[in-house]
């Protein structure tokens, strides 16, 4: 204690620093009673305003400067168990309160967490020599290695050899384009004893069409893509289309901060693509609620709060869904701030509807060529901004109504809660539409019936009839009518009243799924309108999209009362959180604003969370193990200079290329490293934190696949395109409420990319979940792997994995005169070096007792490999024993 | 054995004990490191045995779990909850009290009131109320216990029945079976931790996300095992491979990869090592303890089993068996309670009670034959749905519907639990005269929820995993345990 006390007189040569000695502090003992949740006492550590405040007692919890005077130590080290805190939980120790009286001596400064602080300039270590380590300085290749060495060297670490040029080949294919190198490939790089081989290789994998495929999966976890909308229906999404982009997108390099713009606003950039029009799909991968009896508006919200979740966790790190209902427990973030992050995103066109609208439409080539005709038309009679609308309705259907938007049933109500039916002398109200300028109406309905009509009057039952529609029976599917409405300014509540005096009463009139109010763009020309309503139904391929709400159709924010969506508090506008960079100031309030505050040099976390999470990819851990989690409560980065460094590269030098941040990771000799483990190095560095060799981790669920249909030549070079159906056991579709199916797709689609396997949200493809994969429901920025049983069993048993087994077989029969020579080719075609003589030998016995059996017929070759000899037989064995190899499933 | 494998197994030992206590250490940066939490695993945990047996917060009653799931939401008008003057009100229409401010999935309109479609008697020594549609179950009354006014906030299945399995309405979360074996593990190795059993011809409206693991590492998942095709997808040997050829193709791979073991020295491989050998044994294990085949005559006529058909019935005697050989959470989702009136099979005087018929005497039998076998003391069996059907006749689209039904009803509704330390013969909670609003004991699905958790031995406040950087837990920010049933 004495001496305790003397030090704490001394003049400390370092100040206290906030984020890493008091923060932690804090978070540990305080902040759960004295945070964004709880504030017992009027006293809360979140922001320093706070914590410096008045508190219930009346007087200041901390006085900076007086540690003495503070009750804050006062209260930490009294002996009274009923006053003293952390209440009723062990005291603080001497060392800890130590540093909060410091620091509060030093002025109690509020330092910021090193994530929220822009990265700065960071100068690359020189290579030093420290006693009685052996420094090898001539190792490292570039940047990367000198900040790799300098953490060695803290550790008393050394980095491990370089791997083999053939261990090296796998893991670089496998990291770049998820499959390993052709046989002919390995042999290219490995007869080359050029110092540019490897960087040749490296150059041609990054060129690969294969590289973009990967690099999807990994995107796609983040962006939730999913063939399916989820929830209890589960239903057909059509939504490859924007799997597709990101395919192409990462292939053609487009930059991190073009990719990212494209799909958080591609829709409100000047003049946007089809191409950035799909991009936006990246949030219509929200599920979407089909089941009867669903409030549309209740799951258009949680649509939103997953967009602001996902967005937030994809670009920044950070966990904000705990703002929802309260400030942030540890980080600063307010409550409010959630609601006007959400306030980016809530007005889009989508609600939840059947129809999953609004959508991109894709017509055909002469379609297209017709809408320009009809655009270029409309704009030398009405000019340029009709066109675009008119343009825009064809494109996207929008901006229209849906029947949600009715209230005031009379006598029908919504179908299944989707569709407007009313029976006959039955109505339904649709309030404070603007009529001015409009002078007709598109209504998209079924009527099976002969017989129906519909009036729509103006501001009561019975007032002004503005139109009378005939409702022409549709007999399959819906069709859209549109009617000339009478011409009326302003606002106005419309009641629509339906008729039909030949149906049974329990029968609705139609059946309507949306109306448009649409201004007289055509001038009454016949032929153009007829057109144009034959290109508004035409059926045609639909990518949804996000499209913003017109100036008229604004919804306001609110916060809600605990994240309780129906309960509502005060109205926000939309910002970015305060504790972070500030808003652009010549960027519009919008999701385009939004997404050029994310990728401003000014965002501390953008770019170190995309370096953080390529990373992870080559080295199996981020440098921030958290991935999700930025904030106080996730780890702290092992490299927090090398990935400054990184992030600033990326941003500066690199100009957003993803592919040039992973050139600069797989030349450096870190990931050069051999992964060999000895037993040092298990008890130095166990899950090799500070990178002193090489990354070994089982591969993921597209991986494993892929690789073995590589391996066997099953593999199919197909891209894109609707997602295909491979085989999968019968039964494991059973949805209900849904006749989807599973049906086999026929050829070389059984043999696609797991990537472009069908991915339905409430029945994941099962041997892809069994190796860690994600059912897509949410964004998931992190695979946890596991290693369990059930994964044997798929590589052992699934009839995927045996088809392989078989073909690989076949190669290998035809690669070598004897068992064991042909037992060598499969190892080398998966490994592209020679296989020991002890496992050659162990496998020349799996062969040997699988002939046997088979020529004793005690076990039916037939069975495993029809018209064909025992001997390719026992190599299936064989095959299958090499697909299910440790070494095989690891990148090493 | 070889010295040096012997020593490498030492150093995994050490390693796993090393990490093992990481979390005991106690220091938020280091367990947020591990990516575990205070009474999780550490994810080198999961990645070393995921599914080691690990102790519960305190001794609890109950080893493992039955949890018999009427997916649909059967009715507890005909069931338990007697209200007479309900039968009063028949053909009445609705008061607008009970409409006001309230959705319902499908009534519009004002309904009329739907007077009880069962013959009521109170059973046993506790004069629990059941009706005639259970009369096995009635029989048995006193080992039960009803807790009569489990409310719920969602109405429709999908969500409801997300709710019940994983205390959250939306996708996403771990289920309760997940939860379970993440926080003890399992027993028996050979057989996989979560058993999940459907029959009915469809799976749950939310589909295979009620057993899923949500952010818990997927072998946490319930693993469906199906009595058509393969019991456990994969499991069977591909034609053309018998047992001993697949054992020779094991010690190969095993005999290959410990070699890779010697020359690269990672621990993962030995744990593959470890989980091939497991999966040989779970392909003989698992079809074993699916085969009732063998079960003796009384067996089959206790439960109302035949060998080979799809069955609720099947699968109650499967439960059994599977948690008489260790497996730690058994679910079983019986599909077809959703009684709306719309056709005969979901008439509530009909297909509803042939669905009472399908259950009832193979549920008692279940705990009667664990009772038997002293069993139910230390297995909790959990009977329920996903919300309630409402007073109401349903009105769907306002008109009169072909045969009677009731619509979703979120406010009471029925559950009943046995065994695992649950009272005897307890009725908790009462409903107002028509059974429409909890009067006394209103209880909530996360109160059931943590209630299933204690049993096993868990604080449901700390058994938590750490995900998206904060805490979660299967009863989210609620949860209190239904002390009253509680032994």
């Amino acid at each position: 204690m004495t001496i305790l006390l003397l030090a704490s007189c001394q003049k400390r040569p370092n100040s206290i620093d906030f984020s890493t000695q008091v923060k932690p502090i804090i978070n540990k003992h305080c902040i759960t009673c004295h945070g964004g949740v709880k504030r017992n006492a009027n006293f809360s550590l979140l922001f320093r305003e706070d914590a410096l405040d008045t508190t219930e007692s009346g007087q200041p919890a901390i006085i900076p400067g007086d540690p003495d005077h503070s009750e804050l130590i006062r209260r930490l080290t009294l002996k009274d168990p009923e006053e003293r805190m952390p209440f009723k939980e062990p005291p603080l120790s001497e060392v800890e309160v130590d540093i909060l009286r410091h620091w509060i001596q030093e002025g109690a400064r509020w330092g910021d967490h090193w994530a929220y602080v822009l990265p700065k300039p960071v100068k690359v270590p020189q290579a030093r020599n420290l006693a009685g380590l052996i420094s090898d300085d001539s190792w490292g290749n570039n940047e990367i290695d000198a900040f790799v060495q300098q953490t060695l060297q803290d550790h008393k670490l050394v980095p491990s050899v370089q791997a083999s040029k053939s261990v090296l080949l796998r893991r670089v294919s496998l990291d770049l384009t998820g499959i390993p190198p052709t046989s002919k490939e390995a042999r290219e790089f490995l007869s080359d004893p050029s110092e540019q081989a490897y960087e040749k290789v490296v150059d041609r994998l990054l060129a690969s069409p294969r590289f973009g495929e990967k690099w999807a999966s990994w995107w796609l976890d983040m962006a939730r893509y999913s063939d399916t909308k989820g929830y209890e229906r589960d239903v057909y999404r059509n939504i490859w289309r924007y799997r597709d982009w990101v395919i192409r997108a990462l292939n053609e390099d487009k930059p991190f901060d073009i990719f990212t713009t494209e799909q958080l606003a591609g829709d409100l950039l000047p003049n946007p693509t089809d191409d950035q029009l799909i991009a936006t799909a990246f949030h219509r991968n929200t599920m979407n609620n089909d089941e009867g009896g669903t409030e549309d508006e209740e799951f258009r919200v949680a649509a939103v709060i997953d967009r602001v979740n996902t967005t937030m966790e994809v670009w920044q790190s950070t966990t904000i869904g705990c703002v929802q209902c309260h400030s942030h427990p540890y980080d600063p973030f307010r409550n409010e701030e959630y609601y006007q992050l959400m306030a980016f995103f809530n007005n889009t066109r989508d609600e939840d509807t059947e129809g999953e609208h609004p959508s991109l439409r894709q017509y055909r080539e002469e379609d297209v060529q017709q809408i320009k005709a009809i655009t270029s038309w409309v704009q030398q009679l009405s000019g340029k901004e009709k066109a675009r609308e008119v343009e825009w309705f064809l494109k996207t259907l929008e901006p229209k109504y849906h029947p949600h938007d009715f209230d005031q049933f009379v006598n029908g109500e919504l179908i299944d809660t989707k569709w407007l039916g009313i029976r006959s002398g039955g109505s339904a109200r649709i309030k404070a539409i603007d009529l001015t300028g409009k002078s007709s109406l598109l209504i998209n309905h079924r009527t099976r019936s002969v017989g129906g009509y519909c009036e729509i009057r103006m501001d009561k039952l019975n007032g002004e009839v503005l139109a009378s529609i005939r409702l022409d029976t549709v007999k399959t599917g819906r069709r859209a009518i549109s009617i000339p409405l009478k011409t009326v300014q302003g606002k106005h509540d419309l009641y629509f009243i339906f008729k039909n005096p030949l149906i049974k009463p329990d029968q609705s009139v139609s059946d309507i799924e949306w109306f448009a109010f649409r201004g007289n763009d055509m001038r009454n020309d016949q032929m153009i309108q007829r057109e144009f309503l034959r290109l508004v139904n035409t059926k045609v391929d639909n990518t949804p999209i996000m499209v913003e709400n017109t100036p008229k159709q604004q919804r306001p924010t609110y916060v809600f009362d605990r994240g309780n969506w129906l309960v509502h508090r005060g109205e926000v506008k939309a910002s970015t959180p305060r504790s972070l960079n500030a808003f652009p100031k010549e960027a519009p309030s919008n999701r385009l604003g939004l997404a050029q505050w994310l990728v401003s040099s000014e965002n501390p976390l953008t770019s170190r969370t995309i370096v953080n999470r390529v990373w992870e990819q080559f080295f199996g851990y981020g440098f921030v193990e958290t991935m999700e989690d930025f904030g106080t409560q996730g780890a702290l980065p092992t490299h927090p200079e090398l990935l400054d460094w990184l992030a600033l590269r990326l941003v500066n030098d690199h100009q957003w290329s993803l592919k040039k941040l992973m050139k600069d990771i797989v030349l450096s000799a870190t990931y050069q490293q051999s992964s060999v483990m000895t037993k040092d190095y298990v008890q130095a560095d166990p899950t090799n934190k500070w990178l002193s060799r090489g990354p070994r981790v089982r591969l993921s669920a597209e991986q494993v696949r892929d690789q073995a249909l590589a391996v066997s030549g099953l593999l199919a070079d197909k891209m894109y395109g609707p997602s295909v159906m491979p085989f999968q056991p019968d039964g494991v579709w059973q949805s209900v409420w849904s006749d989807a199916k599973w049906e086999p797709s026929a050829g070389d689609d059984q043999y696609r990319r797991a990537l472009y396997i069908f991915q339905k949200r409430t029945s994941p493809y099962p041997s892809m979940m069994m190796f860690d994969g994600s059912s897509r429901d949410v964004c998931q920025v992190r695979r946890i792997r596991t290693n369990t049983p059930l994964q044997s069993l798929v590589t052992l048993n699934d009839p995927v994995y045996l088809e392989a087994a078989h073909a690989l077989a076949r190669i290998m029969m035809k690669a070598g005169a004897t068992p064991v020579e042909q037992i060598k080719a499969g190892y080398e075609r998966i490994f592209f070096q020679e296989m020991s003589q002890a496992n050659v030998d162990i496998l020349t016995i799996l062969y040997g007792d699988g002939l046997k059996a088979y020529q004793s017929d005690r076990v039916l070759r037939k069975s495993l490999v029809k018209d064909s000899n025992n001997e390719e037989a026992a190599m299936v064995l064989v095959a299958s024993a090499l697909l299910n190899l440790d070494e095989t499933l690891t990148k090493q | 054995m070889d010295p040096f494998f012997d020593k490498s197994l030492q150093s995994i030992s050490r390693r796993h004990f090393l990490f093992g206590s990481a979390a005991g250490i106690g220091g938020a940066a280091l367990s947020a490191l591990m990516g575990g939490c205070s009474s999780g695993r550490t994810s080198l945990e999961m990645a070393m045995d995921p599914m080691a047996p690990r102790p519960a917060h305190f001794p609890g009653n109950a080893k493992s779990v039955i949890y018999l799931h009427m997916a649909g939401a059967p009715s507890q008008l005909e069931l338990f909850d007697y209200k007479p003057e309900l039968q009063k009100l028949h053909n009445q229409l609705c008061p607008p009290s009970l409409l006001e401010g309230k959705k319902f999935a499908f009534i519009r309109g004002t309904p009329k009131m739907l007077g009880p479609q069962a013959v009521f008697k109170q059973r046993g020594e506790s004069g629990a109320w059941i009706s005639d549609h259970l009369p096995h179950l009635a029989s048995i009354a006193d080992e039960v216990s009803f807790v009569k006014c489990v409310s719920t906030d969602q109405f429709n299945h999908g969500p409801a029945q997300l709710f019940v399995h994983t205390g959250s309405a939306r996708l996403g979360r771990p289920s309760i079976g997940s939860w379970v074996t993440y926080g003890l593990g399992t027993e028996n190795s050979n057989l996989p931790g979560f058993v999940v059993l459907t029959s009915g011809g469809k799976t749950p409206d939310a589909g295979k996300s009620v057993w899923g693991s949500g952010f818990l590492p997927s072998v946490y998942q319930g693993v469906q095992c199906r009595s058509q095709g393969e019991p456990v997808l994969y499991l069977n040997d591909p034609e053309g491979i018998d047992r001993d050829l697949k054992g020779k193709m094991i010690d190969a791979i095993n005999g290959v990869n410990r070699n890779h073991f010697q020359a690269a020295g990672d621990p993962e491989t030995m744990t593959r090592i470890h989980q091939y050998e497991l999966a040989y044994r779970m392909q003989i294990a698992v079809p074993e303890v699916m085969n009732i085949n063998n079960e003796p005559d009384y067996v089959h006529q206790l439960y109302g089993t035949a060998p080979g058909k799809s069955s609720f019935a099947n699968n109650c005697l499967l439960a059994r068996k599977l948690v008489e050989q260790g497996v730690r959470f058994v679910q079983l989702y019986d599909w077809g309670w959703d009684s709306h009136g719309t056709d005969e099979s979901l008439a509530i005087d009909i297909g509803f009670r042939n669905k009472c018929r399908e259950v009832d005497r193979s549920a008692t039998a279940l705990i009667l034959d664990l009772k038997q076998r002293g069993l139910l003391d230390q297995t909790l069996v959990v009977w329920g749905g996903e919300f309630g059907r409402t007073p109401m006749q349903e009105n769907r689209e306002n008109k009169s519907m072909p045969f009677l039904g009731r619509d979703h009803h979120v406010e009471a509704f029925s559950m009943w639990m046995a065994g695992g330390g649950i009272r005897k013969g307890v009725t908790y909670g009462e409903t107002d005269e028509i059974g429409y609003y909890p009067v006394k004991g209103k209880v909530s699905v996360h109160d059931v929820q943590a209630t299933i958790l204690n049993q096993l031995g868990f604080d449901h406040e700390k058994l938590t995993y750490e995900f998206q950087g904060r805490p979660f837990r299967l009863t989210d920010v609620a949860g209190k345990v239904i002390e009253e049933i509680v032994s």
